[in-house]
């Protein structure tokens, strides 16, 4: 158990440090969805449930931080955040990263537990494309509906 | 059982809890899958219950934010330990039992399509923007449901759910129809 929380945290910390722009946070989407998507990977083994795990809360912890010090890199670069601001949404100059963070988290975490039972990709593509809305990172043609991948 | 994970749990612990035989508990469940499945009925039956209770005539955002505060409270009585009954058995059956996980899928379904159910009728009250994919919105409000739980569980604090739920909520609320 240890060893993936570890895993998923140098992946992560990697890949995250290199995200730019909104293109970059979406390769970043569909990489954690595949991960998370595959059975015993150490993303999918990592975010299982099974009793009281502190090393669980550490990973947690620090990869909400580093989700959050990403999104705050891109809204302050303008890569994001100012954009395709529509009539229909609010404007970006008040996103909070720290909060998007913790949504964004908790959609891969609930989203993949919902797809796991589904077994389906759908619901944690639907929930990650609603998380992460404000910084316009869904995917190109929305998630595809399909019910057996 | 869904204190201590599926996963967790003998059928040693199941007597030791309920004070029957094993004798007893066989007579009743044909081996640990069966109880799991019993369990989930249950709890799922409890839930669904509340949540029809709750949501069945929300049409309003502020109708919204009540579910939410009242889910909130309840969680953070306890810190946040216990979660979602229903989703913390979702995070742990997945694997091995096939019919547990159908189970499971039905009732989030079905909790979801209470979610769905208050969105269609703040579009209705053109609250909510026609063109805005009620699906997605219910999936995205579903997640950050569940996942907010498991968040506050392994935090043993209550605030990540409390800020996952307002975020999702603070996303639907922008996409009001004007």
């Amino acid at each position: 158990m240890r060893t993936c929380f570890a895993e998923v945290l140098a992946r992560e910390s990697a890949c995250l440090a290199g995200v730019t722009d909104g293109a970059m946070l979406a390769d970043w989407r569909r990489r954690v969805v595949k991960e998370l998507m595959t059975p015993r990977s150490p993303y999918a083994l990592a975010l299982r449930h099974s009793g009281d795990v502190p090393e669980r809360a550490a990973l947690l912890d620090r990869w909400r931080e580093l989700i959050a010090e990403t999104l705050e890199r891109l809204l302050q670069s303008g890569a994001v955040g100012n954009s395709l601001c529509s009539s229909a949404q609010t404007p970006r100059g008040d996103i909070d990263a720290q909060k998007a963070a913790v949504l964004i988290l908790a959609a891969l975490h609930g989203g993949s537990t919902l797809s796991q039972i589904a077994r389906d990709p759908w619901p944690l593509n639907a929930a990650l494309d609603f998380a992460l809305a404000p910084f316009a990172a869904t995917e190109d043609d929305g998630p595809t509906r399909t019910r057996n991948e | 059982m869904y204190i201590q994970g599926v996963g967790d749990t003998t059928l040693d612990d199941v007597l030791a809890a309920s004070g029957v035989s094993k004798s007893q508990l066989y007579h009743h469940f044909d081996g640990k899958d069966a109880l799991v499945r019993a369990v989930i009925d249950l709890v799922g039956e409890r839930v669904i219950e509340r949540e029809r209770d709750a949501l069945g005539h929300v049409s309003t955002i502020a109708g919204l934010r009540r579910w939410r505060d009242a889910l909130v409270q309840n969680n953070a009585l306890r810190h946040g330990a216990y979660g979602c009954a229903l989703g913390s058995l979702a995070s742990e059956v997945t694997d091995h039992d096939a019919l547990a996980r159908q189970a499971l899928s039905h009732l989030f379904a079905e909790w979801q399509e209470l979610l769905a159910g208050v969105l269609r009728r703040l579009q209705d009250n053109g609250v909510l923007a026609p063109e805005a994919s009620v699906d997605q919105l219910a999936t995205g409000l579903m997640a950050a449901l569940q996942g907010g739980y498991m968040l506050a569980q392994t935090a043993r604090d209550v605030t990540p759910m409390a800020t996952s739920i307002d975020m999702a909520l603070a996303h639907i609320e922008s996409l009001s129809a004007d």
